[in-house]
């Protein structure tokens, strides 16, 4: 009974918002619709997806099912629970999450690949019609296998990725063509530094290092390096490393001077001083003021 | 000899027969104690409820609890003006007057201290002010200033008295039994001796020397709470004399006021006399133009300028919401007994006492409008909030408990005046010509 | 005396009198003790509990019976401290090495609100307090109106600080302004001192007072909520040490918000999660920090409402709203 109210709610939803978003057009590369995901959806991944997406989705498209996504938004971003989100291929939203189309935020850089699988795993569950498809078994990929190795060149002071890629004949050649972003790690993120450059013969690309970066104490960075692909036709892993190449940055706390506003360990010495000179100095006066007057009881006779 | 002795005789008994616990004591005490009771249970509301029973909120978060003790402290300054300052300089007229302002100072500056916890959200921590206070504050400055003040005033209000106490001890006849022991104790056997009036003297002396910067320390203080601030109303440098010469005329009121009720019912026409009451209305003037003075000068030089948050808090006292309000304090509370006191005919007792409860109650609201006005316009818009938030009115709740103060003042200053003398006996007599401890001799 | 002992733990009745003299004075430091971190430590388990996940570092260590087991850092430190004391501590030393900043691009503000609800969540407020709070600005007469998404400022030379007199609130080192309210008295004196506006009050019962009298006081968080205590923007500072954006960070759909470290110059935005250096960001788009002219050096800084990508809609709930 739930179901078929909740069924209901999804279709209506479902076509007002197609009705207000006929016009807009988000074409996804047929290429692209059939991609599957390289593993079975697992209750552990989604649970892992559920995190991601309410790290992630849930301040534009809210919680799957519960309609509290941002109606103020254009293109609507709607409840991923509803029908038309959940037609859609596994490829299909996968691209959509990668790519982004504005408002929508592209997590090309933001989510590794398995962890938009991961959020899409979360999201079929809110569909029980959904069969996953047999995950792409590594036989069955037909694109490139790149491997990525990242060097520091401290004469050129720059950031050397060389890309290779694995032949036919099972054997490491310098790739060309392939798009390389770096990026250096932040706190809350990885910070992307400079454009998406492309490896020329010898399957190399340079990055300027930016001069004036922060590093840690010792000036360390962690880079990492990763493939440019928005097809999704190239397979290879993200690189990291750690070089001491950023400015050294060890700034002190904030509260580490004397002032009005410090706490009171850190008042400026002067105030203590005064505060403390004048209160001992008035409180020992009146008290001898009034051990003396009280004294006067023993002088009654002249 | 003889003569002296009768006149002392007289003396002792004029300045001591209102010692004494009689129906109309207790019908008053009785009146007070059940207003107060009425005001303590709002305050039980407040303690069970939280603050919110007030009026205040998040933008007027200071409300009537903390302009009535920016008034209390005020009032309790006319101690030091009368007795430290123009007791050195050495003016001869004061005498019946100092202990009048001494417990006036006492009964203020102790009540200040419970206005404030009144309007403290965890008055069940108080005691952290002590333990982790902060000496960049200035609240650990005014808790400071403010105890060392009423202590000082407690001394002064008693080291005068000793003598007194030991003259009315001798005279045990005209005490009430159950005060004779305690007369016992705080005569301190004084017995006029050179030894013990050097003591006395000198004590007095210092004690008026420190009382004058912890009187001024005390409003100085009290003003910085909102000069060290930003805010378009309170950032001023003159905040400090602007509060301190506003806190002059507020506490010569309240003398003038004390000063016309004892002498009506205690019986004191001989010694309160209408000269003091001239002299009291041209040291009231005297305040009055230094602290228009200061008015001008706090309300000219803004409204000169008109810098935007300025402007709007100005124009909200011209012309705007607390227009009314505004120009009735400075009009009718300020300038107008300026004018009516220059003439000699309104520096009689009654019209006095008429137009000092005016300045008194102007005072009290011009405290009003320094402390709300500002908070209603802060520089960034009000938005979002429910309408109380927006404009401060003071609920029933809240004016109960703000009366609950005064209603102290007036059992302290009653409780002190039944116990001991007004008007000082010892310094009347020898202004008088008469030695207090000589006199049957 | 007797009756005190017959509570004291362990009691014997063959106690001579001075012993049962000794139980006395026990049982009065015990309640002493207890006054003062008793109930802490008895929710300390709880603490563990809820704070498992949250530090995601483990480490290895020998027990006495020579098994190696992984233990959370963080309950490490918890087993030494009650939990109370150990959030207090965490509060006021702050997170090692950073300066939090927040940058707010008023070009994208289109007044959606989502930052101030997921803020009144968190820290279980009412409707009408704020922590942030978006408001309607019109600079002057002939300029454009546009929304402003205001909180606390989290300023270098903090003027509410600067006048509280009990070290209730106080600047970290990590740059955010906290209000410990297990010490604030409710004098109020900082809400007056702000320019900013940024702090309210509990007037009257918090929101959540029945539903959290359990949970142990959180000052990153500042939950519960305290009657009679002062409340305010916080920078999320629990989601800080989790390595998580502010909670209104995260909750806008319109990419108004960036937040990140001063030293790292680098901030993230909450919607599109974009890292970005922060010295760029304010250069290129003429970042300013609001009513930089009073001094109070504000940690938080605006990007000017210029080529907006919303029109501006006039706030519709703006009006006074009935309680």
């Amino acid at each position: 009974m739930r179901f078929r109210n909740l069924l209901l709610f999804i279709f209506i939803i479902c076509w007002a918002s197609l009705m207000r978003t006929s016009a807009q057009q988000w074409v996804v590369p047929d290429d692209q619709k059939g991609k599957v995901a390289p593993f079975m959806f697992s209750p552990d991944l989604q649970k892992q997806g559920e995190g991601i997406y309410t790290k992630n989705c849930v301040s534009c498209h809210g919680m799957p099912g519960k309609d509290n996504w941002v109606k103020q938004l254009s293109p609507p971003p709607g409840d991923l629970a509803m029908v038309k989100a959940q037609k859609q291929s596994d490829g299909e939203l996968f691209y959509r999450i990668t790519t982004g189309k504005a408002p929508m935020p592209e997590f090309r850089n933001i989510l590794s690949e398995d962890e938009r699988w991961w959020v899409i795993s979360f999201l079929r569950t809110f569909n029980p019609k959904y069969v996953q498809p047999n995950p792409a078994g590594k036989g069955v990929f037909t694109g490139k296998v790149v491997k990525l190795q990242m060097t520091y060149d401290s004469v050129q002071k720059k950031v050397k990725v060389f890309a290779t890629e694995l032949t036919k004949e099972r054997t490491m050649v310098a790739s060309e063509g392939i798009g390389i972003m770096l990026f250096v790690k932040r706190y809350f993120g990885n910070m992307q530094l400079g454009d998406p450059k492309t490896t020329g013969k010898q399957g190399l690309v340079l990055f300027d290092f930016p001069t004036d970066l922060p590093g840690d104490k010792e000036g360390k960075v962690e880079l990492i390096c990763r493939v440019n692909d928005a097809s999704g036709s190239i397979s290879s892993s993200p690189v990291t490393s750690t070089y001491a190449i950023g400015v050294p940055t060890n700034k002190p706390g904030l509260t580490e001077t004397r002032a009005w506003w410090s706490t009171r360990d850190k008042a400026p010495v002067w105030i203590i001083l005064a505060y403390t000179i004048s209160v001992i100095v008035v409180w020992s006066i009146i008290i001898s003021i009034v051990i003396s007057v009280i004294g006067i009881r023993k002088l009654n006779r002249t | 000899m003889d003569n002296n002795k009768t006149t002392f005789e007289k003396l002792t008994l004029d300045l001591s027969h209102h010692i004494r616990i009689n129906k109309g004591f207790l019908v008053w005490m009785g009146f007070l104690t059940v207003a107060l009771c009425v005001c303590l249970y709002a305050y039980g509301l407040q303690l069970k409820q939280g603050l919110g029973v007030a009026g205040i909120r998040d933008y007027v978060s200071w409300g009537i609890y903390l302009s009535n003790f920016v008034f209390f402290v005020a009032s309790s300054l006319i101690g030091m003006l009368i007795s430290a300052v123009l007791g050195l300089i050495g003016v001869k007229w004061i005498t019946p007057l100092v202990r009048i302002a001494e417990t006036i100072a006492v009964a203020f500056a102790a009540v200040a201290g419970l206005v404030i916890i009144s309007d403290m959200g965890r008055p069940e921590r108080l005691a952290y002010v002590f333990i982790y206070g902060r000496v960049q504050s200035p609240i650990l400055w005014d808790v400071t200033v403010v105890t060392t003040y009423l202590v000082l005033s407690i001394l002064l209000l008693f080291l005068p008295m000793i003598a007194d106490i030991a003259i009315l001890r001798k005279k045990a006849q005209l005490l009430p039994a159950w005060l004779r022991p305690i007369y016992n104790v705080l005569s301190l056997n004084y017995a006029d001796t050179p030894e013990q009036n050097r003591i006395i003297h000198r004590s007095i002396r210092t004690l008026s020397i420190i009382l004058i910067p912890a009187a001024l320390s005390i409003h100085t203080v009290t003003s910085w709470l909102f000069a060290f601030t930003t805010r378009p109303g309170w950032d001023s440098t003159i905040f400090g004399p602007y509060f301190v010469s506003g806190a002059f005329v507020a506490g010569c009121a309240a003398v003038i006021i004390a000063m016309y009720f004892f002498r009506s019912s205690y019986k004191l026409q001989d010694y309160i006399q209408d000269l003091h009451f001239d002299r009291m209305g041209k040291v009231l003037v005297l305040m009055c133009l230094i602290y228009l003075y200061f008015n001008i000068n706090e309300y000219l030089v803004p409204a000169f300028k008109l810098k935007k948050a300025d402007a709007l808090h100005l124009h909200e006292l011209f012309s705007g919401g607390e227009a009314l309000m505004f120009w009735l304090v400075q009009l009718g509370g300020l300038v107008l007994p300026i004018i009516l006191l220059i003439f000699s005919w309104f520096r009689r007792p009654l019209p006095m006492m008429l137009i000092s409860i005016a300045v008194i109650v102007g005072a009290w609201f011009k405290r009003y409008l320094i402390v709300i006005p500002t908070q209603e316009h802060p520089f960034l818009p009000i938005q979002h909030v429910p309408a109380n938030f927006m404009v401060y009115s003071p609920t029933l709740v809240e004016s109960l408990i703000t009366i609950a103060p005064f209603i102290l003042v007036l059992m302290i200053i009653t409780i002190i005046s039944k116990f001991f003398p007004v008007i000082p006996i010892y310094e009347t007599a020898k202004e008088r010509g008469i030695e207090p401890f000589n006199s049957d001799k | 005396m007797e009756d005190h002992s017959t509570h004291g733990p362990n009691h014997d009745d063959g106690k001579d009198k001075g012993s049962s003299r000794r139980d006395f004075l026990k049982n009065l430091g015990l309640v002493g003790v207890g006054a003062a971190t008793g109930a802490a430590a008895l929710y300390s388990g709880h603490i563990f509990e809820a704070k498992k996940e949250a530090s995601g570092q483990s480490k290895i260590l020998l027990t006495q019976d020579g098994k190696l087991v992984e233990v959370d850092s963080l309950e490490i430190k918890a087993r030494s401290k009650s939990g109370l004391d150990l959030l207090q501590s965490h509060g006021r030393e702050g997170i090692p090495g950073k300066r939090w900043v927040m940058v707010i691009d008023l070009s994208h503000c289109r007044n959606a609100r989502q930052c101030v609800s997921a803020c009144q969540d968190a820290h279980h407020l009412k409707p009408e307090q704020y922590h942030m709070n978006t408001l309607q600005m019109k600079d002057s007469p002939d300029t454009a109106p546009y929304h402003m998404p205001k909180n606390c400022q989290h300023c270098d030379n903090p003027p509410c600080v600067a006048v509280c007199p009990v070290d209730a609130t106080y600047k970290r080192p990590d740059g955010i302004v906290l209000i410990d309210n297990e010490r604030c008295i409710g004098c109020r004196f900082c809400m007056a001192a702000c320019p900013y506006s940024a702090r309210i009050f509990n007037w009257l019962t918090p929101k959540d007072a029945e539903k959290d009298k359990d949970l142990v006081y959180n000052v990153e968080l500042n939950v519960p909520q305290k009657l009679g205590t002062i409340s305010k923007c916080l920078f999320s500072a629990d989601r800080c040490r989790e390595g998580k954006l502010p909670y209104c960070v995260s909750a806008c759909p319109n990419g108004v918000y960036y937040f990140g470290d001063e030293n790292e110059d680098a901030v993230t935005n909450g919607t599109t999660k974009e890292t970005v250096r922060l010295s760029k960001l304010l250069r290129d788009n003429g970042g300013y920090q609001l009513m930089a002219e009073l001094g109070t050096k504000p940690r938080v800084y605006y990007l000017p409402p210029k080529n907006r990508l919303f029109p501006f809609e006039e706030a519709k709930d703006n009006q006074p709203e009935k309680v």
